[in-house]
């Protein structure tokens, strides 16, 4: 039996006067999961996540949370970081981070102890009774990530959680997301444009591009998806003597990298498509002098700029 | 219901702690009192006790006395023996180096020739105050007087001072009897006046809170837990009741420092009767002696500071509603003004209305203002202490209360839109777009 995923986007479209932000977007989130919501800037992830969040509200299309539409009674089991987010500097740290505990239906006493525990995970104790102003960026971040996290929702968005960190602190609160989602098993709805986060963290990802889904998948198999046959190969000699060598046999798709000390190359290719790698690889060998091969793997930023490059210029009218 | 209340305490109490406010709220009261302190210290400055030595040359209101071989006033009651006032009296002026050494803080000299040119000298080392000068000049003239009609056979002086007339105005209502008016009429002023000065401070605020959560993005953590009509609602309503907070303050304040003072006061035997410049009062009788201060004692305080406060909460939420509605469409003050000249000349109006209705309150300008829901919780109040009927007042209320509320719908949809606005300030016509496509 299918399980019922946490969210359910369906067929959502929203317009700003003229402009289309989202046309028709379906995003399937499993629950206990960690997904990635990408695109570039403009493309409507802000737009989708307040929606999801009650902010504004979808032109039409449906949303359901858990198996039912989303209402505002969901608002207590969802925890939002925005991208844009601050916090009010005339109240003190730990003041500040009881309210809107407090905001979201928690006891004073539970959310007190609940952010003892989480102050001291993210190294933030001894800031409880200190002015907002006093924090730098990265410690003010840490509070609004607990403060996101305090009430523990069945469903956290995180939009560009690491924005702002130093290495450290950015890996602190990763771990802290991955422990949310083992230990709870909540489930993460991440807005990021850090693609190695997203390498990291998410099992699954949808990438918008002006308002649409272009591609979504689990993110090992959009990797391997978008290998497209290519390799890379390492030799010896130069790139002229090479393109000589393989003749049509191949694709030269890019150089990668050149030691012209030592006249080695490494370069990505492509078969065509009734090649075989093995014959292909004896038959070179014999041509020029192989150092290595090996299967190439996109990175999330590649399959990210490419997708997103090849819609861009399939779009552009002729 | 609980997130509102969390809002409302959040806004009042992030406030009301505040050094400034603290300082503010006492401010006010210690300014009062201070100044009048300081107008204290300086009259009784000027009534310290001061001797004076009159030299009458010519002999007109003095004359010598065997038994106390001393120069006497004719008339003693013209020169009344005062606590802050002592006479003595010489045929002879004394030299300035005697005069300087002697006890004496003025001397008088004059001859007969002041029957003519109604002038005497005065020296002195030290500026004699007003006071002692006018008191100089009165008595002086009454023994002047006195020695005028003495001298003229076919007078009596008890007759003479029988047909004196000084003839002063004392007002009354027909219809109340009411003769103190004018003077409860200021008292209603000056609530006006703090009603006034509350509603635009405040109001600020709540436009400034509004500019700092657009500002900060905070809203947007806010409102994907409350809707925007309830944080709006909660920012009005915590707002406002650091102005009632305040008022309450001020009013306890003021009731204590009376209190404190007035038995301080009656404990010293400052107050004195004018009629027995040697009888202690208290406070109230002291009050009712003053015919300038009077009327104080006609006003129905409790009544006058609850209506402030009725009158302060309605209209607050009025002006409010248009102070967060421009808050949410601009992301700094500066851009604020544009908006901000219609949304206050309303309350400027009022203000100058109030000014009007003080030298008449039973005007028609008066009363039509006072039923405006945008003039009425400034100038209602300057009627009030005049006595207006019950229904009157609660007509005029309610009309604020509606409008406040039709207001706070309206400003609501502008709000909920321009909170998540970003960018150049929006044109009057966008926010009527904003304000018909909030839904």
């Amino acid at each position: 039996m299918e399980r019922i995923p946490a969210l359910a986007i369906s067929q959502i479209v929203k317009s700003f006067r003229a402009h289309q932000a989202l046309k028709g977007v379906d995003v399937r989130v499993n629950e206990g999961g960690i997904f990635g919501l990408l695109g570039p800037n403009g493309a409507g992830k802000t737009t989708l996540i307040r929606m999801l969040t009650g902010i504004t509200a979808p032109d039409s299309g449906s949303i359901s949370f858990f198996g039912t539409p989303l209402n505002r009674a969901h608002i207590a089991q969802i925890g939002y970081l925005p991208e844009e987010r601050g916090l009010y500097k005339s109240m003190r740290v730990g003041e500040q981070a009881l309210y809107f505990a407090q905001l979201r239906g928690m006891q004073r006493q539970e959310a007190e102890k609940r952010l003892r525990v989480w102050f001291e995970k993210l190294e933030v104790e001894g800031w409880w009774n200190r002015e907002v102003a006093d924090l730098s960026k990265g410690m003010a971040q840490k509070v609004q990530f607990i403060i996101a996290v305090l009430h523990e929702p069945r469903l956290l968005i995180l939009d560009e959680p690491f924005s702002g960190f130093d290495p450290i602190n950015a890996q602190r609160v990763r771990d802290a997301v991955i422990e949310l989602k083992e230990k709870q098993g909540t489930t993460v709805l991440l807005s990021t444009h850090d693609m190695g986060s997203v390498e990291e963290l998410c099992d699954e990802v949808a990438l918008l591009n002006r308002g649409e889904v272009i591609l979504d998948g689990p993110v090992h198999a959009l990797r391997e998806q978008a290998r497209d046959g290519r390799f890379t190969l390492r030799f010896r000699g130069t790139i002229m003597e090479f393109t000589v060598a393989i003749g049509a046999s191949a694709e030269l798709i890019q150089v990668l990298h050149s030691e012209s000390t030592v006249g080695e190359h490494e370069v990505m290719l492509r078969l065509s498509p009734e090649g075989d790698i093995s014959s292909w690889l004896h038959w070179i060998s014999g041509e020029i002098k192989v150092v290595a091969c090996t299967p190439w793997k996109p990175s999330m930023r590649d399959v990210f700029i490419e997708t997103v490059e090849s819609r861009e210029s399939n779009s552009i009218p002729s | 219901m609980s997130a509102l209340r969390h809002i409302i305490y959040r806004e009042w109490i992030t406030r009301v702690r505040r050094k400034a406010f603290i300082l503010g709220t006492l401010a006010v009261p210690l300014l009062v009192v201070g100044s009048m302190a300081i107008g204290w210290w300086i009259k009784q400055g000027d009534t310290q006790e001061s001797r004076v030595l009159v030299v009458d040359v010519a002999g007109m209101v003095s004359q010598w006395d065997e038994r106390f071989e001393s120069w006497v006033p004719i008339c003693p009651e013209c020169f009344p023996e005062r606590a802050s006032l002592t006479y003595r009296f010489a045929a002879e002026g004394m030299e300035d180096e005697a005069f300087i050494a002697s006890d004496f803080d003025v001397m008088v000299v004059f001859d007969d020739a002041i029957l003519q040119h109604h002038k005497a000298m005065y020296y002195y080392e030290q500026t004699p105050g007003l006071d002692l000068q006018s008191r100089l000049k009165t008595d002086l003239s009454v023994a002047l007087e006195r020695f005028k009609v003495k001298a003229t056979p076919d007078l009596d002086f008890s007759a003479y001072q029988r047909l004196k007339t000084q003839v002063s105005l004392v007002g009354q209502d027909i219809v109340t009897r009411d003769g103190h008016a004018v003077g409860r009429s200021l008292v209603g002023f000056v609530f006006s006046l703090f009603l006034f000065m509350q509603i635009l401070i405040y109001g600020m605020h709540v436009m400034r809170g509004v500019i700092e959560e657009k500002i900060n993005r905070i809203v947007e953590v806010v409102i994907s837990v409350v809707k925007p009509s309830v944080l709006m609602t909660g920012k009005v309503i915590g707002i406002g009741l650091v102005g009632l907070t305040q008022f309450i303050a001020l009013s306890i304040l003021v009731w204590i420092i009376t209190l404190v003072g007035g038995m301080w006061l009656e404990h010293a035997d400052v107050l004195k009767s004018s009629s027995d410049a040697l009888v202690g009062l208290d406070l109230e009788s002291w009050i009712a002696g003053q015919a300038e201060l009077n009327f104080l004692l006609d006003v129905n305080w409790p009544l006058m500071i609850a209506s402030t406060a009725m009158f302060y909460v309605a209209g607050f939420a009025l002006y409010a509603a248009s102070f967060a509605a421009i808050g949410a469409a601009v992301e700094q003050e500066s851009d604020a003004q544009y908006f901000l000249i219609p949304a206050i000349t309303p309350l400027m109006i009022s203000y100058l209305l109030a000014f009007m209705a003080i030298e008449n309150p039973e005007g028609s300008l008066a009363v039509i203002a006072s039923f405006v829901p945008f003039t009425a919780p400034v100038v209602m109040l300057i009627r009030i202490p005049l006595g207006v009927a019950w229904w009157e007042v609660v007509l005029s209320w309610l009309g604020v209360v509606l409008t406040a509320w039709v207001l706070l719908r309206m400003a609501g949809r502008i709000y909920r839109v321009g909170i998540l606005m970003h960018g150049k300030r929006p044109s009057l016509l966008e926010l009527i777009k904003w304000f018909r496509h909030a839904d």
